[in-house]
């Protein structure tokens, strides 16, 4: 009998081998990590115990409430920062800024993430950095709580801000310049045709933009580990660094992957905002 | 041209998929064909940090390419920078991806042995005229695990020309001499750090020694002390030469060793390696003739120094290729030509009774003074015997980071660290 394939399963069929890896490489390590949580297990002594939800009780007991806050000032200062220079970079560019500094302005993005963050370890070193040498002062940039998270801000804010401006011109650049020629005969000047044209175009891509560098902010790591691995006291601690702390420093696999489940928790409402967005 | 229908392109992706299984599942060049534990094995790996660290690189590739020529092998190096290595060699033992012999700071070897994968040196040790003191950083209850490659300790050295200049005459010796020595070389000014000690999480464990220093034993039996009353005091006068710009913020080995090295450091601490280290930074070739070891200042004259017992052993992962392996941690360990060698290079003490008695060796001034300075009193860290020391340490430097930024008393930091700490005790 020769049987042949309909479209539906010729489609599963092709859909194996992916689903195979997600399988494999994602949804297997998922399951096993958020179970984990539930065990007292230790990366380097064997055996583990069912402990229930304390490792989780531990948590909200004490550590996960300034690794939040933690996490929240640091996405929103490294989200903000960058959409507003990048933001005000694009209309800079869109307005007939020379077009060969669009490609300067990417440069910090092309850099590897970890090699940027070494050049301002640099910059930031307190006792040979450049910039105490430029200000002619002796601060502790990293050393201080106060000024380490603004640090940390600066530097992701550096990296970030060419996609931003790349997202936001590329939205600009689809904008009728009709709505702009019709509302300056219409007698309104820059800051309302901003206000009133730019603006409500925008709003879809930008609000988007946002969101995805809200969401990947909510989940990065190397910046913050290169340049203060959490520190001074855990004023930089995200819970990025301390998902990677608690299970690779503290080899404490149960707390760390019970930190990681409430993590993931909180970015499924910031996908779900993200899903609704896009599909809006 | 002929096109493919359906049922000809899914054989095709299938047959492809086939394919990349079968080579994904081959065995790979770097000899994973090799036999289990065989001595003969031709091929084995060698994990090291001191190949990633400049001062030391060329002198342990010597050792490696040396022994590959005399015994026809391939060794294939793998390194990671000291800070990250524990958790990168863990990880990698743990998902068995670590093979061969593997460089440990003495202190982690607890973590290591208690994953159960390290072969038994014990044969290889009997035969190696190694010091018991040295052999005893290999041991993990009552296993030697590993081969000890140098034994020393931690201490403080200074730059005798800043002190000079500083108007510093002869050593300090208690707290008291030593932080007025650091009071004169502040004065000096230009950029100078007086005492270039850790206050980064990652070596605040210097703090051990101080905090022994005021008289707090850091363990009694099974009990942890740190946030007694010595340990607080030890704290409180760290902090005290913090507010002060007697120590420099946001420092680690490694900014301190680029500081003293560029004649910016009157003081800081290392090991016996910082004389090498620091020669491979320095702009100022004459800079190892004015570095001088020193007893850590003690609390009141006629207490007895305080340090760090420190060293570094090889151990062999068991398993495929661990037999050649266990024999080149022999030969990097205690071949006296190859021992002695590698101490002229970095100036790394060796283990063995033979080299130590080496002229090369013992005609050393810089490491005789510092043996008979620092190590002939240093003690190992009491945490070292748990598995989870690197935990309890980290417990303890993030809350003496905690009283440097002013963040929380001393008394309440160390009280925290020491709750941290309890349950981490196995």
């Amino acid at each position: 009998m020769n049987r042949r394939l309909t479209d539906g399963q010729f489609a599963w069929l092709l859909m194996v081998p992916g689903l195979a890896l997600f399988l494999a490489i994602i949804a297997y390590p998922l399951v096993s990590a958020l179970v984990t949580g539930f065990f007292e297990q230790s990366l380097v002594l064997p055996g583990r115990a069912f402990v229930g939800l304390d490792n989780f009780a531990d948590l909200l007991g004490g550590d996960f409430w300034p690794v939040l806050r933690n996490t929240l000032v640091f996405t929103l200062g490294a989200t903000i920062a960058p959409f507003v220079i990048g933001y005000a970079l694009a209309l800079a560019l869109d307005a007939g800024l020379p077009g060969w500094l669009r490609g300067v302005f990417l440069f910090p993005w092309v850099i590897p993430g970890v090699v940027v963050s070494f050049l301002w370890l640099w910059i930031f070193n307190a006792n040979y950095g450049v910039l105490n040498g430029l200000l002619g002062t002796h601060v502790s940039w990293l050393g201080a709580p106060a000024t380490a998270m603004i640090a940390v801000i600066v530097t992701k804010t550096w990296a970030s801000f060419p996609w931003m401006m790349v997202m936001l011109l590329a939205g600009l650049q689809t904008m009728p310049k009709e709505l702009h020629e019709a509302a300056s005969v219409d007698g309104a000047g820059a800051i309302r045709r901003f206000r009133s044209v730019t603006v409500p175009h925008m709003r879809a891509i930008a609000g988007i933009a946002f969101l995805l560098e809200f969401i990947w902010n909510f989940q990065h790591f190397d910046t913050i580990y290169v340049l203060t691995g959490g520190g001074p006291a855990g004023a930089t601690k995200t819970f990025a660094v301390a998902v990677y702390d608690t299970a690779f420093k503290g080899f404490d696999l149960g707390h760390a992957t019970a930190l990681g489940g409430l993590w993931m928790l909180l970015l499924l409402v910031l996908m779900a905002f993200y899903l609704r967005k896009e599909n809006a | 041209m002929e096109t493919l229908n359906r049922r000809a392109a899914f054989r095709l992706a299938g047959l492809s998929a086939l394919g990349a299984a079968l080579a994904a599942c081959a065995p790979d060049a770097a000899g994973g064909g090799a036999p289990k534990g065989d001595a003969a094995a031709k091929r084995f790996g060698f994990t090291s940090w001191s190949l990633n660290e400049e001062a030391q690189k060329a002198a342990v590739r010597a050792t490696v390419d040396a022994y590959a020529a005399k015994h026809g092998v391939r060794i294939d190096t793998a390194s990671f920078p000291y800070n990250e290595y524990l958790n990168q060699v863990t990880l990698k033992l743990r998902g068995g991806q670590l093979s061969g012999a593997v460089q440990l700071d003495i202190s982690w070897l607890a973590a290591l042995a208690a994953m159960g994968k390290l072969k038994d040196l014990g044969a290889q040790a009997a035969k190696g005229g190694y010091t018991d003191v040295a052999l005893s950083s290999g041991r993990f209850q009552d296993r030697q695990l590993g081969l000890p490659w140098t034994t020393g300790s931690i201490g403080l050295v200074a730059n005798t020309e800043v002190l000079k200049k500083a108007g510093v005459e002869g050593m300090p010796a208690t707290v008291e001499e030593f932080e007025d020595a650091l009071r004169k070389v502040a004065k000096l000014g230009g950029g100078i750090t007086p005492y270039a000690a850790a206050t980064k999480a990652a070596q605040l464990k210097d703090i051990l020694p101080w905090m022994r220093t005021f008289g707090s034993p850091l363990m009694e039996g099974d009990t942890i002390t740190v946030g007694d009353d010595a340990s607080v005091a030890a704290v409180e006068w760290y902090k005290k030469l913090y507010d002060a710009k007697l120590i420099a913020p946001d420092v680690d080995r490694f900014d301190a060793r680029a500081l003293f090295a560029q004649g910016k450091a009157a003081f800081y601490d290392d090991a016996v390696i910082a004389r090498g280290v620091v020669a491979a930074q320095s702009p100022d070739k004459s800079l190892t003739e004015k570095m001088a070891p020193l007893a850590r200042p003690v609390l009141k004259a006629g207490d007895q120094p305080q340090a760090l017992l420190w060293g570094h052993v090889i151990v062999v992962v068991d398993g495929e290729g661990s037999d050649a392996a266990a024999d080149f941690a022999s030969y990097a360990t205690s071949d006296t030509a190859t021992v002695t060698a590698f101490f002229e290079k970095v100036k790394l003490p060796p283990t063995t009774t033979a080299g130590l008695a080496d002229p090369k060796v013992a005609g050393d001034a810089f490491t005789t003074e510092w043996t008979e300075k620092i190590t002939k009193t240093a003690t190992p860290n009491p945490f070292w015997r748990y598995a989870g020391y690197a935990q309890i340490e980290t417990a303890i430097a993030e809350q003496v980071q905690a009283v440097l930024v002013g963040q929380s008393p001393a008394k309440d930091a160390l009280a925290r660290a020491a709750e941290t700490a309890k349950p981490l005790q196995k």
